[in-house]
């Protein structure tokens, strides 16, 4: 039963971690390798609004994730889109920015345990005989939410409708007066939203470290990649999988083989099913 | 009025449109005839500045060096440095070469992403147009894109385009692979939606026969230049169109 509940704990959190980073890939094809430092940067954010400046909590929080909204669309505004449509030049221009600011939080003092956000409910309860604290039950919520608004965003909204345009077919988008330039920025804010929104909800199980960028960006590679890049049922299926995995290898052999789990995932998809679960190759051809 | 005049296309020293001018009424359909390669597609992407984004990528990927020169006036607007997106807005929107539906959007969803230039009301009431002349798609709402037949798909596009509420529709080869049956069915609901509709229409295809009769007025592209122009019954008449356009 313990294996259950933290799987579906653990898979949920990895959801979490990949849903801003699929989103950004499947709309703009941009693989936001600074995805992590805008996770740990909301988390920084978060908590100097709260301590610093001395806001409410759930106005701090607020406030981060508008703060990581501005700076995800304006990193694609001043420097991704001069690169547009050279994978490998995104790839080290955002991975450069996501570098300069983890190191720079941390040469800013960023480390220890000393940074903390307060979980939103304190205490625990039980949960079919196992004990879970109310953060965690939190981050379950929050994950469902998210999966379940970001449905209803791209089906029922003009904006998320757009968005689902260009992700599949960008030329067809643009005839019909979608402009990508302005989607690319939407789908960077919002996809630096998802993140914050991540960190905001996790961070209070532990603290606030640099290195949390560094294994978000890999959980949310593996998962995208195992799920096929740009699909977000996919990805969500690849959560569990990896998730699950993640769980059973912590009961069963070692708690530092986790991280291991996400990049044999990564390994072995790349050898047998390099589009991943649900990658777009060849799958719907068009018909002539 | 819409109006091309003196278009030039260069994909680095390849000239794949040389000095085309087309012009097309506001009440008008205009066909654009030529073999694979005349420049038909160049053409349509010109129209409509797909050619600017493609020009861009091809920039930013070091590709090929694309050169436009000529000029495109919409109703005395100069188009020709306009984007693709502010085109649609003028109401100019192409229904690109090869269908290319959303494949894993609903054919409802696919065109609900075609009106994001329309306001609800208006939404509405194309959705039921496009219901009505394209019968079959309503039965299809739910089904995927890319489980559409050819026909089907075809259809679709051109609902899409619909979608976004066009007064100059641009069709690339509408007919390209379809059946006989569905080609006479298509033209046939071309002319009607630039009767029912007030869309202007500019249609390219590589086989006059089936377009022709439902033609104001026609162009016949070889190698990138307009070489024959005139009103369909002139290019029916003209030895040079007749022999390599109808086989007669």
């Amino acid at each position: 039963m313990e294996i259950v509940i933290y799987g579906i704990i653990n898979s949920i959190t990895l959801t979490l971690m990949a849903l801003g980073f699929s989103l950004v890939y499947g709309v703009s094809r941009l693989p936001n390798f600074a995805h992590g430092a805008l996770y740990v940067l909301t988390g920084y954010l978060a908590w100097l609004l709260l301590n610093r400046v001395g806001l409410y909590y759930p106005l701090a929080i607020i406030g981060a994730l508008a703060l990581t909204g501005i700076i995800g669309a304006a990193m694609y505004y001043f420097v991704l889109v001069r690169i547009r449509g050279m994978p490998i030049s995104e790839i080290i221009a955002s991975y450069a920015i996501g570098l300069a600011i983890l190191e720079g939080l941390r040469w800013g003092g960023l480390k220890g345990g000393t940074f903390t956000l307060p979980p939103f409910i304190e205490g625990s309860t039980q949960l079919f005989g196992v004990s879970v604290d109310y953060q965690r039950l939190i981050v379950v919520a929050a994950g469902l939410l998210l999966i379940g608004g970001l449905w209803l965003f791209v089906s029922k909204t003009k904006l998320g409708l757009a968005l689902k345009g260009i992700a599949q077919d960008e030329r067809a988008a643009l005839t019909l007066g979608i402009d990508s330039d302005r989607m690319a920025v939407v789908s960077m804010a919002l996809g630096s939203v998802l993140a914050g929104i991540a960190a905001l909800v996790l961070f209070p199980l532990g603290s606030i470290v640099v290195e949390a960028g560094y294994q978000v960006l890999i959980m949310a590679v593996a998962v995208c990649i195992v799920g096929g890049l740009g699909s977000w049922n996919g990805a969500i299926l690849a959560s569990f999988l990896i998730g699950f995995a993640q769980i059973l290898t912590v009961s069963f052999i070692a708690t530092h083989f986790q991280v291991v789990v996400a990049l044999v995932a990564i390994v072995v998809t790349l050898i047998s099913r390099p589009s991943g679960l649900f990658g777009r190759q060849k799958e719907l051809e068009e018909r002539v | 009025m819409f109006e091309a005049r003196g278009l030039m296309v260069f994909y680095e020293n390849m000239l794949a449109l040389n000095n085309v001018s087309v012009a097309c009424g506001a009440d008008q359909i205009i066909g654009v005839f030529g073999a694979n390669s005349a420049g038909k597609s160049t053409l349509m992407y010109t129209l409509s500045g797909i050619m600017l984004d493609i020009q861009k990528k091809e920039e930013m990927a070091g590709g090929e060096r694309i050169t436009m020169r000529g000029e495109i006036i919409y109703n005395g607007r100069d188009m020709m440095r306009l984007k693709p997106s502010e085109r649609a807005k003028a109401g100019i929107v192409l229904c690109p070469e090869r269908r290319r539906i959303f494949p894993e959007s609903t054919v409802l969803e696919n065109l609900m992403i075609g009106a994001y230039l329309a306001d609800s009301r208006r939404t509405a009431q194309t959705l039921e147009y496009v219901f009505t002349i394209f019968a079959p798609l309503k039965r299809l709402s739910k089904r995927l894109g890319g489980f559409l037949s050819g026909g089907e798909q075809q259809m679709l596009a051109i609902g899409r385009a619909l979608m976004a509420q066009p007064k100059q529709l641009l069709l690339d080869e509408p007919l390209l692979g379809l059946s006989p049956v569905v080609q006479y069915l298509l033209v046939k609901s071309i002319k009607e939606i630039r009767d029912q509709r007030n869309t202007a229409i500019i249609v390219s295809e590589q086989y006059a026969r089936p377009v022709m009769p439902i033609i104001d007025y026609g162009y016949i592209l070889e190698n990138g230049a307009s070489v024959v122009a005139g009103t369909n019954r002139e290019l029916m008449d003209n030895p040079d169109v007749r022999s390599a356009y109808f086989g007669s």
